[in-house]
């Protein structure tokens, strides 16, 4: 039960015979369990995806007949203003709000991990943004914006910061906020649940070894939660970035991609061309964004070193 | 859907695809039964969303695959050059032409020759004004209107803060473009040039400007005009007591007029008015029903989409959902102008509304100007900026889009 401390490089030693042996019984039978898992996928996930990278290749427009353009609809894309300041968005929008978020959120784990009166009310009741659609999220910041009675604009009379109503949602960089307020507000208790989770697989006795070595608070974080933290920490930034890259739902609904566009990510372009009939030119622009979460897969795992599980 | 075999004599159901309220599709459920207990041929709704958007998406989905249901539907009138391009509209044959509006039906319904769609309900922008608040004679252009909006704000301002001369719709969505359309007039809006589309001309840069400056300079149309204002904020907003003038549709005016509301009684109705040296242009909105080319019943949709236009039809459907009919007939008549007085100002309007370019890419010329024009409300660049990347942005989709030359169609 204890954690293996070798090196990764021995399993992989380890893992090489010089013949495969032949399957077991159980784990041909492992196999059939498995199997409905894999049709599931394959039929709704890699058909899409690998249906969604083929369309990009075709002028696919609904009035026009279906014709093969190869890269043409990419080098649209690369021409078309939206494209880049939706890329920019995206990117942006990750780089603000993953470590945000996560960054919140382990401070909600942390203090959650801790014993305390009413703490499984706690718990439950943190989860709560979280178990909202993002689409009625949307809805209540918008209320909150709202120019003439939203409650932002109340709080600043309120605390008289200003007198005069701001139009929270009418500049960029004030809609931008706005959006990654909405965003953290609903998605922080995801990042806190799952760090909560990770916290608490790490065994009570080390933290007992460390203080009889008179290892302080930040030490003990540094040195021990931290490390033991790290594939959970991963799993929950990859999980927060590739959600917050094909960010739709708050958005549309709170600014429509608004003012002129700023607030529009990948997605929605994508979701608008779909909606008017462009397909091929939709497609292509799923397809960069699957790219840009690939990436980012990619890089995470690389980080967290996942391979020596 | 039901597949069955069923004995030959029994008559196709006819589906009619149709949106709304939960209160309108009650009233489409009594016109499809009363056209099945008149004609014996069974019909059936096919529910669609509220939104207009969603109901577009779910017709685009059906016919761009060929099906062989609905066989009838409600289309704006913004996406009747993408069903007609997309050869999905049946011909409807000859149909006396006369009670409708000639221009209309020649500007939206005709592709080819060849009537594709009619007029069921017109829909076209109006200014409703406070008549107890405006001391002056009704504003003829927007210069006059500004400045009426302006004298009525800094006398009612300092007491009710929320108080603004002008409201309209300001958001970026489709209603944005045709409050340009209707700000720029008959000589601005969109020019369509052979195969190119002009936005940038120096009439729309100066409505454009205009706009801004309402927002900004001016300061007679709120802050939120461009991040919140759509239809139903503007009419909540000028029906809350707030505004001098408001730019909206017809289906407004039974609810200002409604018991309860506060304006009740002091509202009156007025067209657009013109820009500087120019003449006023409305822009034609509304809703036209088709009959799809892959139908499995032809002759009874047409049929029933033939009905839906009738005159006695069309006068229940005014009476009961208060849409402004697609005949033109019924503007004069006694029922209709004694619940809507205001159908005798749109008739007048109706009459010389302007149609969008019926173009089979218009929503994504229409989404290219949305996002320039709300960038240019956003103050993120000048009027100027704006249609030129608007011009530049659509001429790049259009080149993208077009259709191949061989077997295309000069529009």
């Amino acid at each position: 039960m204890t954690r293996d401390h070798r090196p990764a490089s021995d399993f992989r030693q380890a893992r090489q015979p010089a013949r495969r042996p032949p399957l077991t019984r159980d784990q041909v039978r492992g196999f059939w369990f498995l199997s409905p898992l894999f049709g599931f996928i394959g039929l709704f996930i890699l058909i899409p995806v690998l249906g969604t990278i083929a369309d990009s290749l075709f002028r696919d427009i609904v009035y026009l007949p279906v014709r093969f353009v190869f890269l043409e609809n990419f080098r649209a894309l690369w021409a078309d203003p939206s494209f880049w300041s939706a890329v920019r968005f995206s990117a942006l929008f990750v780089l603000v709000s993953v470590p945000l978020e996560v960054l919140l959120g382990l401070g909600i784990a942390l203090v959650l991990n801790e014993p305390f009166a009413l703490r499984g009310w706690v718990r439950a009741c943190i989860l709560i943004p979280w178990a909202i659609p993002a689409a009625v999220a949307g809805r209540i910041f918008q209320l909150v914006y709202n120019f003439s009675y939203g409650a932002a604009n109340y709080l600043l009379d309120l605390l008289s910061i200003s007198r005069e109503p701001l139009n929270w949602l009418g500049s960029d960089l004030s809609a931008f906020i706005a959006v990654v307020v909405a965003d953290a507000w609903q998605t922080t208790p995801f990042a806190a649940i799952i760090l909560l989770a990770g916290l608490a697989a790490i065994p009570e006795d080390l933290y007992g070894q460390a203080k009889v070595d008179q290892a302080g608070m930040v030490a003990r974080f540094r040195h021990i939660t931290l490390p033991l933290l790290k594939p959970v920490l991963i799993v929950t930034l990859l999980f927060r970035t590739i959600q917050a890259l094909r960010i739709f739902d708050i958005i549309f609904v709170l600014t429509g991609g608004g003012p002129g566009g700023a607030t529009e990510s990948l997605s929605m372009l994508a979701y608008r061309h779909f909606a008017a009939g462009d397909f091929g030119y939709g497609s292509a622009a799923s397809v960069v964004l699957f790219l840009m979460a690939v990436v980012a897969a990619i890089a995470y795992v690389r980080v967290g070193r996942f391979q020596e599980t | 859907m039901v597949y069955g075999c069923n004995a030959g004599q029994e008559k196709k159901a006819v589906v009619f695809a149709v949106g709304g309220a939960p209160g309108e599709v009650m009233v489409w459920e009594e016109v499809a039964r009363a056209f099945t207990d008149e004609s014996g041929i069974p019909m059936r709704i096919l529910r669609q969303p509220t939104d207009t958007a969603q109901r577009r998406q779910g017709l685009l989905v059906a016919l761009g695959s060929a099906q062989r249901d609905p066989d009838v539907f409600l289309m704006d009138i913004a996406w009747l050059g993408l069903f007609a391009a997309g050869g999905w509209l049946a011909p409807l044959g000859d149909v006396a032409l006369e009670p409708f509006f000639i221009e209309t039906v020649r500007q939206a319904d005709i592709v080819d020759g060849q009537l594709i769609a009619l007029p069921f309900s017109l829909d076209v922008g109006i200014v409703y004004y406070r008549t107890d608040l405006l001391t002056e004679p009704v504003p003829r252009t927007w210069q006059a209107l500004a400045a009426a909006a302006a004298r009525a704000q800094t006398r009612i301002q300092p007491h009710t803060p929320g108080f603004y001369g002008f409201v309209w719709q300001g958001a970026q969505y489709e209603g944005l473009v045709v409050n340009f359309l209707d700000f720029a007039g008959s000589q601005g809006g969109f020019l369509v040039a052979g195969d190119r589309i002009l936005v940038d001309s120096p009439h729309n840069v100066a409505a454009l400007a205009m706009m801004v400056d309402f927002i900004h300079t001016q300061a007679i149309s709120p802050p939120n005009t461009y991040t919140e204002m759509k239809e139903e904020e503007v009419r909540r907003h000028y029906q809350g007591g707030d505004a001098l003038f408001a730019r909206n549709w017809p289906y407004a005016y039974p609810l200002h007029a409604a018991e309860g509301s506060p304006v009740r009684g002091k509202t009156g109705v007025m067209p657009l008015p013109a820009p500087e040296n120019g003449s006023p242009a409305a822009t034609l909105g509304g809703w036209h029903v088709g009959v799809s080319a892959f139908s499995d019943a032809r002759a009874e949709a047409i049929q029933f989409a033939l009905y839906l236009t009738s005159r006695p039809v069309q006068k229940l459907l005014a009476l009961k959902l208060g849409l402004p009919p697609g005949r033109r007939e019924l503007y004069t008549d006694e029922d209709i102008l004694e619940k809507y007085p205001h159908y005798e100002l749109l008739a007048e309007i109706l009459r010389s509304a302007r149609s969008r370019p019926i173009l089979p890419n218009y929503t994504l010329i229409s989404e290219i100007m949305q996002r320039r024009l709300s960038g240019a409300l956003a103050r993120d660049y000048s009027p100027a900026q704006a249609l030129a990347m608007a011009q530049q942005e659509i001429d790049r989709m259009m080149a993208r889009t077009r259709r191949d030359p061989p077997g295309s169609r000069p529009r």
